[in-house]
């Protein structure tokens, strides 16, 4: 993690307190670096002050027009798949928590196949930092402050509203969930980046994911046919996000259509399915043969 | 340039005005060519097409299982509109992106630079392409709508009229959508790097133009806010006359609002070409 | 020289406002609230004319305000001052009688259309212009004769490489037979083979069909077999404006001629003219003098503002004396680029080069930007 010869972190590598010998190993190391460099980028967003704030408010809207429409449902059709409007509520809250945070630190995969065409992407081969982390430092996402304040602020509400009382165990539960949801997103759009580095056209895709996860992950599953629901829960794996965790934590765990362990271990298995697309998208990435021209 | 004149032997009428017909058909057809070119992305669109539709039609029959109304829309009524509206969605839901063939591409890799350099001017370019992206499109959403009646999960208009009115209603709708399009490419004129925006105000005006739920059910509030915006008028008022939500006699006034709003939007985007154009000349593109 | 001028442009000056930061975070948050502008000149006072049928090259250091110039006189930025006419027209007034007029190429930013492949960007393109579909068909074969494009033209854009790509650009731009072509480093990134398959189209072009051809490029060998003239733009300045051989004797253009005199009264009339240490000058040999002489070994090289060109003074060397040998060296062009580049010389005020572009200039200087 030596930034010394990376271009992208000249004034970090200004700054490097080790010039030459030998490269700074080490976690702390590594999360310094990519403070200092997130920081840059920060402050290279607010050059542009009218994208910077229209950033933030892009992102508020995108999250209100999510709670509007999933306000609608349950105003509208109240008993949602037999569940309360407060427990629907937090299935919507925490995936709107889980996806602030996806695009504050893992969001720029979704870009992939843009900077695969730029040639961003090949320069980071040369530099001695890891590919994926350094396509996460592409730029600052202005839009997850907008996302965060309006999903903190429902999932607030939601935690108010809901009857179950919040014991040390439920409360590491959610946390672990809204992590997890984090971690699938990731997954998500990791794996189709793997495909970026070889299909210019995943941009089509990535955007039919987003919407997919906007109207189907905020609400219960079980009011799609098994076929529809399993398929979000296999092939999609949308309903790991908040639908089980959420599940787990209103007492609907026996009645998802899958076995209560399998929704219980969802943080498990947002991490592992991080860590699967890790692995393909490396081994796409050890395919990757550059962009024509 | 003088001694060239030879080469344009005073153009007669007709030869001039067949010159500019192949001239629009050229431009229009680029983007289908493009499509017919690229097999993969032909076979997505059907793909998606047809998951978005099953998809909606799980939804609202689940919604639906335990009421029989609400907000003045049985499930018929409900189904059919949902899938209506994914299907015009998907009359400019055309991915340009792939093509580097996006405004904010343009202008990201300067080649917006040749719009302001041939014998056309940008805004009459962008209007043949959007007709060309359209009429393609709604080959897709004609099979996809002869497709759903066949299945049954549309049902046929009412009447006659009802598929008169509507087909007025749609055409008037996709010109107000053309423009609210057109403001939001006009945008990345002055804030560079927003795709993300861009992907998310599509989704805002889809939530809005009720796309992924008819306006009907949205609290009041909402509807007044929609009121006062172009974006119901895409997609919610024909779709509405279709499924019988607005009566025929009801019509005839959400119509003129889109008229209004199709002048509206007019003079908006015809004064933003102007700048956008003293920005390109004051910047260089 | 039929210099009814096709490019003009008269005291063009192009100023930009841009927003400047402030230092550090906070710096960063108040420019949100109130950014501060400032005026940047890109070019000031640009003044020159290209005849028909001419080739010039526009050369300069990165930033030096080349694109900028082409720019204006495509008619894409509104100069801030002064005016450009090409083919009579005021480019970012007329822009639809002008588009008729020019053809561009912009580096690697193509006009062709991504998803199709480039015969069919070339229908487009017939298509917007009105091109008559005789005239069409037989331009794009003189095209494909010289650029061999049938090879690939059938391919879509996006999996064209880099250099058949800008060949399809070229020919695109001239689909309409413009009288006048702006080509804004059209070779950059380009290996030689196509370079000079380039270099040939655009020299048919200037030579056979009679067109105006400004450009601007990097590549010092594509100016020596291209330009006849060329404007040296620097800080936004022109500073120079006239043929190579100018900008040699301008900027250090240096030579040297080492020959081995046959005739022993040749060395001794030299050796009578030595003693001072300095250039030895001779009689009839104007601007031509002696650097060294070692028996009758004797170096040549120029003398003071005036000299002539390595041609030339060999010329005269073998008019005037029996050589038994001769070798010549001269400055190659780079250098003396570099030295012109690096140069603060005054906008078209003669002065003397002082500074001998050898290898001593600082290297990286060239390449920076």
């Amino acid at each position: 993690m030596n930034p010394t010869t990376s271009p992208s972190a000249s004034p970090a590598a200004a700054e490097s307190p080790t010039s030459r010998p030998g490269p700074p190993h080490g976690a702390a190391h590594a999360w310094r670096v990519v403070w200092r460099i997130t920081k840059l980028n920060f402050k290279a967003r607010l050059e542009y002050r009218g994208e910077f704030l229209m950033g933030i408010a892009v992102g508020a809207i995108w999250q209100v027009s999510i709670v509007v429409f999933a306000s609608v449902l349950l105003t509208r059709f109240p008993g949602l798949g037999g569940w309360s409007s407060s427990d629907v509520l937090l299935i919507a809250s925490m995936r709107m928590l889980a996806h602030g945070l996806y695009v504050l630190f893992l969001g720029r995969v979704q870009y992939m196949n843009l900077l695969v065409q730029e040639g961003v992407v090949d320069p980071c081969l040369i530099r001695p930092m890891p590919v994926y982390r350094q396509i996460q430092l592409a730029f600052f996402p202005v839009n997850a402050i907008g996302d965060l304040v309006v999903a903190v602020g429902l999932f607030v509400a939601a935690l108010q509203r809901s009857s179950h009382d919040w014991t040390a165990g439920r409360i590491t539960y959610v946390v672990a969930g809204v992590l997890g949801g984090m971690l699938v997103e990731a997954a998500l759009f990791t794996a189709l980046a793997a495909a970026a580095f070889h299909f210019p056209a995943t941009s089509y895709w990535s955007q039919w994911l987003e919407e997919l996860m906007g109207t189907f992950g905020s609400y219960p599953l079980s009011i799609l046919p098994k076929a529809a629901s399993a398929a979000f829960t296999f092939i999609v794996p949308l309903a790991f996000i908040a639908y089980f965790p959420a599940g787990v934590l209103t007492g609907h765990g026996g009645a998802m259509g899958v076995p209560e362990a399998l929704a219980v271990a969802s943080p498990f298995i947002g991490l592992m399915a991080f860590v699967l697309s890790r692995l393909l998208w490396s081994w796409s990435l050890r395919r990757y043969t550059g962009v024509n021209g | 340039m003088t001694a060239r004149t030879t080469q344009a032997p005073a153009p007669a009428a007709p030869t001039a005005f067949a010159t500019a017909v192949s001239r629009a058909r050229r431009i229009a057809w680029i983007t289908p060519r493009g499509e017919l070119l690229a097999p993969p992305r032909m076979t997505a669109t059907a793909v998606r097409l047809l998951v978005q539709v099953c998809l909606v039609v799980y939804l609202w029959r689940g919604l639906y299982a335990n009421t029989d109304s609400s907000a003045g829309l049985d499930e018929t009524q409900a189904v059919g509109y949902a899938v209506l509206a994914v299907l015009a969605n998907r009359i400019r839901g055309l991915d340009r992106r792939a093509g580097r063939d996006t405004v904010i591409q343009h202008l990201h890799f300067g080649t917006i630079v040749y719009w302001y350099l041939r014998p056309m001017r940008p805004q009459r370019y962008y209007a043949l392409r959007a007709l060309g992206d359209q009429l393609y499109g709604f080959g897709w959403v004609l099979a996809g709508y002869v497709l759903s009646l066949a299945v049954g999960v549309v049902a046929p208009p009412a009447s006659l009229s009802v598929a008169g009115v509507f087909t007025v209603s749609m055409l008037l709708g996709q010109l107000v959508l053309y423009y609210v399009m057109m403001l939001v490419d006009l945008l990345c004129f002055w804030t560079l790097r927003n795709e993300a925006a861009l992907l998310i105000l599509v989704f805002a005006q889809n939530l809005l133009s009720g796309v992924y739920a008819p306006l009907w059910y949205f609290p009041d509030w909402f509807i007044t806010l929609s009121m006062f915006l172009p974006f119901q008028a895409t997609l919610g008022v024909p779709l509405s006359i279709y499924v019988g939500r607005i009566g025929v006699d009801d019509a005839f006034g959400q119509m003129a609002i889109q008229a209004v709003w199709i002048v509206l939007l007019a003079l908006l985007t015809r004064r933003l070409w102007d700048r956008a154009g003293r920005r390109v000349v004051a910047q260089g593109g | 020289m039929p210099l009814s001028a096709v490019i003009e442009a008269r005291g063009l000056s192009k100023v930009f406002q841009t927003t400047v930061r402030r230092p550090g975070l906070g710096g960063a948050l108040r420019s949100l609230v109130s950014p501060r502008r400032v005026a940047k000149v890109a070019v000031q006072d640009v003044e020159f004319s290209v005849g028909k049928g001419e080739l010039l090259a526009l050369l300069g250091p990165n930033g030096a305000g080349k694109s900028t110039t082409i720019k204006m006189l495509t008619g894409i930025l509104t100069p801030t001052s002064g005016e450009a006419l090409v083919a009579g027209v005021v480019p970012h007034r007329d822009r639809e009688r002008n588009a008729h007029n020019i053809g561009a190429v912009f580096g690697q930013r193509t006009q062709l259309w991504w998803d199709l492949p480039a015969r069919e960007s070339f229908a487009i393109l017939r298509d917007i212009y009105g091109v008559p579909e005789g005239q069409y068909r037989a331009r794009i074969e003189e095209f494909d004769g010289l650029l061999e494009l049938s090879e690939f033209w059938d391919t879509r854009v996006r999996h064209l490489s880099l250099g058949q790509r800008v060949r399809c650009d070229l020919a695109a731009s001239l689909l309409h037979d413009p009288p006048v072509v702006f080509l804004d480093e059209p070779t950059i990134g380009m290996d030689v083979v196509v370079k000079e398959q380039v270099r040939r189209f655009l020299r048919h072009q200037v030579e056979e069909r009679d067109r105006t051809v400004l450009l601007t490029t990097h590549d010092m060998t594509e100016v020596e077999r291209l330009a006849e003239r060329v404007v040296l733009i620097n800080h936004g300045r022109i500073v120079l404006d006239g043929s190579l051989h100018e900008i040699r004797r301008r900027f250090g253009g240096t030579w040297q001629v080492r020959a081995t005199l046959a005739d022993p009264a040749d060395v001794e009339e030299i050796g009578r003219s030595e003693g001072t240490g300095g250039p030895v000058a001779l009689p009839g040999f104007a601007g031509i003098g002696v650097l060294r002489r070692e028996g009758p070994r004797v170096v040549f090289g120029p003398v003071g503002a005036d000299s002539p060109s390595v041609h030339e003074a060999l010329k005269v060397i073998i008019g005037r004396f029996r050589v038994a040998d001769l070798a010549l060296e001269e400055n190659d062009l780079e250098d003396v680029m570099r030295a012109a580049y690096l140069s603060d010389v005054p906008a078209q005020e003669p002065a003397a080069a002082s500074t001998s572009a050898s290898a001593s200039a600082p290297a990286p200087a060239s390449q920076g930007g």
